[in-house]
């Protein structure tokens, strides 16, 4: 599966009941996007986008393609309908990746893809490149030699914005010369190493696109912190991990006293329990996401998506009542478990590279760690600047909870009877 | 623009945009690092449409055959000008400029013009037409007519009146006009047609009355020579004239072209209501949608906000091309000029518009800048530019 290079624009749901909920919020915005632009549906020329991000060391560029003038060149729409669908652009990632990178050359600059998106602009869907070197750009003028649809539509531009550390972002509009897409559109033969040399601009003779087999090995070096974001990524948009968290949370700014809840003094007083809570379910779901990620364990996402659910309907349950027997650590640790099981399905959907597996592994689970702690402080120091107001033992603790144990049996339901109820 | 920012590398901005998810939920509220006008598409299943390409002339696996042919036989002049005409007839047809682009493309295993067959040629110096290259175009045109046998080829004769009456060239124009031969209708149109520039409105327009009087005249031919009669009626400050005239024009059928003119003669006759009518059918392009911003802002209609946002930002987007507001600059200027109530402004699109194509149009939007910048030197720039074309035109004479 070609998203094995993904960063961000890949489905990652592990099950039908998930992605379902999420498809419908998406479907909404989708929705509202396509009207929007059905709306404006501008006619303007063939345009490219690039930004470009120069810092000592490291080139970084981003690279906005539209989607109609790549189904020129390419034939992206595999089954001629009109339609350009997620899976006729997907498969055919890869060869826009190759069209394009033969027709970009940054002097002192080999590109390597590190990631892609998809873009909804005034006049269509633009693919998105996100394209990076080592290398520090030479200075004065950078040499950009552009070929993009110079054998399909001579008056195509690539609109350039240079970004250099500290300076003023540069315009330039980049005309395409015909003899760098020659160069390119004869794939594997020495012109096209050479096709930065071959368009024309002066160079040292370092310039030389890398081939084929150069670009994927740099490509996975230069990716190498895909997984992280993938983990970050899933976290963030993973709203029963992100709901079964704020459960926990809720009630981390108060004690339990016999008259009831009371609020902290300190943060300190607060920030322990959430260290333990959180470690607690970092840990229980680091065990079973490595247990199953190595294929050791297996479970039935048929179990593991309804217990999801049925963790934050109890979670929540006793935040308003208490009903363990144990500390929330312990309960949090068991239920943690369950979770790992449930990040463990994102990741075989991601197809982890064979060869570094242990160390894309590492990477989605610390994503995963980050972006829990993005939302554990976020929700921490909101929750602790509202600890002192009177209603928050009813309304924060009591509804909040109430709310979310009515999504969690929503949830319950759905996944269990793979029927739809929340609108999300 | 974030995006712009260098302390943030590509890959953490995007990591930012993952947030987005996040925050549809409300869970968060935070910067996302986009280019303006621009949102990030998350598609989750993969039949999910994500861009609906536009209309094919005719099948699109026909479409792509032929483009197949040509990359296998690119120098097959015959296949060639089939492709680029297929595609001019689509720019035509959506007012969509990428398909001139194509068009072009079609054509491009001739780029030495004197090496170029005579179709390939002339179908070249009609796509530099229809991109408002009209010195190229004029130039291949006379390539094209300078070979031997070639004073057959009324085609391209009539393009290159077109052309010279655009630049407002119409001496030279009438002497193309007079060698376009076969269809008789074709040239006494074209002279017409200059005629009625030039003033010489009463033998211009019992020219054009003789013709309609034809019978068995086609729709189409009907309709762009009543159009021609409406703006010399117009011109000539005859409102109820122009106004019958353009009405007839519209009974016909779908007019593109007449429509958008007899909105330009409403919004003048301060009738901006029943622009906004006559628009209302037709496809939004980008001088579609001037026009209802134009004359919804003067309405104070309720669609006019709108409009004038989405005209704003097809100018912003274009205008990322730095040639692009010579190139719209007609247009440009007249948003400024009304909307944006920006006479400097409007005064400097003009003046560089003029400088490349000279219709009545083009004139007035420039009388109209000058006279509301108030300035002296630009009234009589455009007193000036006026009289060496040679055009008679009663709304300007109003306004220098």
């Amino acid at each position: 599966m070609p998203c094995s290079e993904s960063v961000l624009a890949c489905p990652t749901l592990p099950a039908a009941w998930r992605s379902r909920a999420r498809a419908a919020l998406r479907a909404l915005l989708a929705l509202a996007l396509l009207l929007a632009a059905g709306l404006a549906g501008a006619h303007k020329a063939s345009d490219s986008y690039l930004q470009v991000t120069a810092a000592p060391g490291q080139l970084d560029v981003r690279w906005d393609i539209a989607l109609r003038d790549l189904d020129v060149a390419l034939d992206l729409d595999s089954d001629a309908d009109g339609k350009l669908t997620w899976g006729e652009v997907r498969a055919a990632w890869p060869r826009i990746e190759a069209y394009a990178l033969r027709r970009l050359a940054i002097e002192g600059c080999p590109l390597a893809s590190v990631g892609r998106g998809l873009e909804r602009r005034n006049d269509g869907a633009y693919a998105v490149l996100m394209l990076r070197s080592p290398c520090t750009l030479p200075a004065g003028a950078p040499r950009i030699s552009y070929g993009l649809f110079a054998d399909v539509d001579p008056t195509h531009r690539g609109i350039a914005k240079v970004q250099r550390a500290g300076q003023e972002v540069a315009l330039s509009v980049l005309e395409p010369t015909a003899a760098m897409a020659a160069a390119a559109s004869k794939p594997g033969s020495a012109t096209e190493r050479a096709s930065g040399v071959a368009s024309g601009i002066a160079t040292s003779g370092s310039t030389a696109l890398p081939s084929a087999d150069a670009r994927s090995r740099t490509t996975s070096a230069a990716g190498r912190w895909q997984f992280l974001l993938e983990g970050v990524r899933h976290i963030l948009t993973g709203y029963d991990h992100v709901l079964f968290l704020l459960c926990l949370l809720l009630p981390s700014v108060m004690r339990r006293t016999p008259p009831g809840w009371q609020p902290v003094e300190r943060l300190g007083q607060a920030v322990w329990p959430v260290v333990g809570i959180v470690s607690a379910f970092t840990v229980a779901h680091s065990i079973t996401l490595g247990l199953a990620a190595l294929k050791l364990v297996s479970l039935t996402p048929a179990f593991i998506e309804p217990a999801i659910a049925a963790t934050i309907v109890l979670a929540a349950l006793d935040n308003v009542l208490p009903i363990f027997p144990v500390r929330r650590v312990v309960v949090t640790f068991f239920f943690g478990l369950i979770h790992g099981f449930g990040f463990a399905g994102v990741l075989a959907e991601l197809n982890l590279p064979r060869a570094d597996f242990a160390w894309a592994l590492l990477q989605f689970n610390l994503g995963l760690e980050v972006g829990q702690l993005v939302i554990v402080a976020v929700a921490t120091s909101v929750l602790f600047g509202l600890r002192r107001w009177r209603g928050y033992p009813r309304i924060v603790i009591g509804a909040g909870s109430a709310l979310a144990i009515a999504i969690g049996v929503a949830w319950l339901i759905e996944r269990i009877g793979n029927v739809s109820i929340l609108p999300l | 623009m974030v995006a712009a920012s260098a302390t943030l590398s590509i890959a953490a901005m995007r990591s930012l945009q993952g947030l987005a998810g996040a925050l549809a939920a409300g869970l968060f509220l935070a910067g996302i690092a986009a280019p303006a006008g621009a949102a990030p598409i998350t598609p989750t299943r993969d039949d999910e449409v994500i861009e609906v390409l536009p209309a094919s002339a005719g099948n699109r696996g026909e479409d792509r055959d032929l483009r197949k042919r040509l990359a296998a036989r690119p120098d097959d002049a015959k296949l060639a000008t089939a492709v680029a005409r297929r595609y001019l007839e689509q720019a035509r047809e959506s007012g969509d400029p990428r398909f001139a682009g194509l068009a072009l493309a079609a054509l491009r295993a001739w780029p030495d013009p004197n090496a170029a067959p005579d179709e390939v040629l002339l179908l070249r110096a009609t796509l530099e037409q229809y991109l408002h290259e009209f010195d190229a175009a004029v130039a291949h045109l006379r390539l094209l007519l300078a070979r031997p046998g070639s004073e057959r080829q009324s085609q391209a004769w009539l393009t290159l009146a077109t052309v010279l009456r655009v630049q407002g060239r119409y001496a030279e124009s009438d002497a193309a006009c007079r060698q376009v031969a076969g269809a008789e209708i074709y040239q006494a149109a074209c002279l017409a047609e200059n005629a009625a520039l030039r003033g010489e409105t009463a033998a211009a327009r019992r020219s054009f009355e003789t013709m309609l009087a034809a019978r068995g005249l086609p729709v189409s031919t009907r309709g762009w020579l009543t159009t021609s009669l409406a703006e010399l009626e117009e011109r000539d400050g005859r409102a109820g004239a122009a106004d019958a005239a353009y009405r007839r024009v519209l009974k016909l059928g779908p007019d593109t072209y007449a429509a958008i003119a007899y909105a330009d003669f409403l919004i003048a006759q301060r009738r901006p209501a029943e622009a906004l009518t006559v628009l209302k059918d037709e496809a939004r392009t980008d001088t579609v949608v001037l026009r209802l911003a134009i004359a919804g802002t003067l309405a104070r209609s309720a669609a006019a906000p709108r409009d004038v946002a989405e005209m704003r930002e097809r100018i912003t987007l274009a205008n990322e091309r730095p040639e692009a507001s010579v190139f719209h600059g007609r247009e440009q200027a007249m948003f400024a000029l009304v909307v944006e109530r920006d006479p400097e402004r409007a005064l400097a699109l003009a003046r560089g518009d003029v400088a490349r194509q000279r219709e009545p149009l083009d004139l007035l939007v420039l009388a109209q800048a000058a006279h509301a910048s108030g300035r002296r030197e630009a009234i009589e720039e455009a007193r000036r530019l006026k009289a060496s074309i040679g055009l008679h035109d009663r709304r300007i004479d109003a306004l220098l």
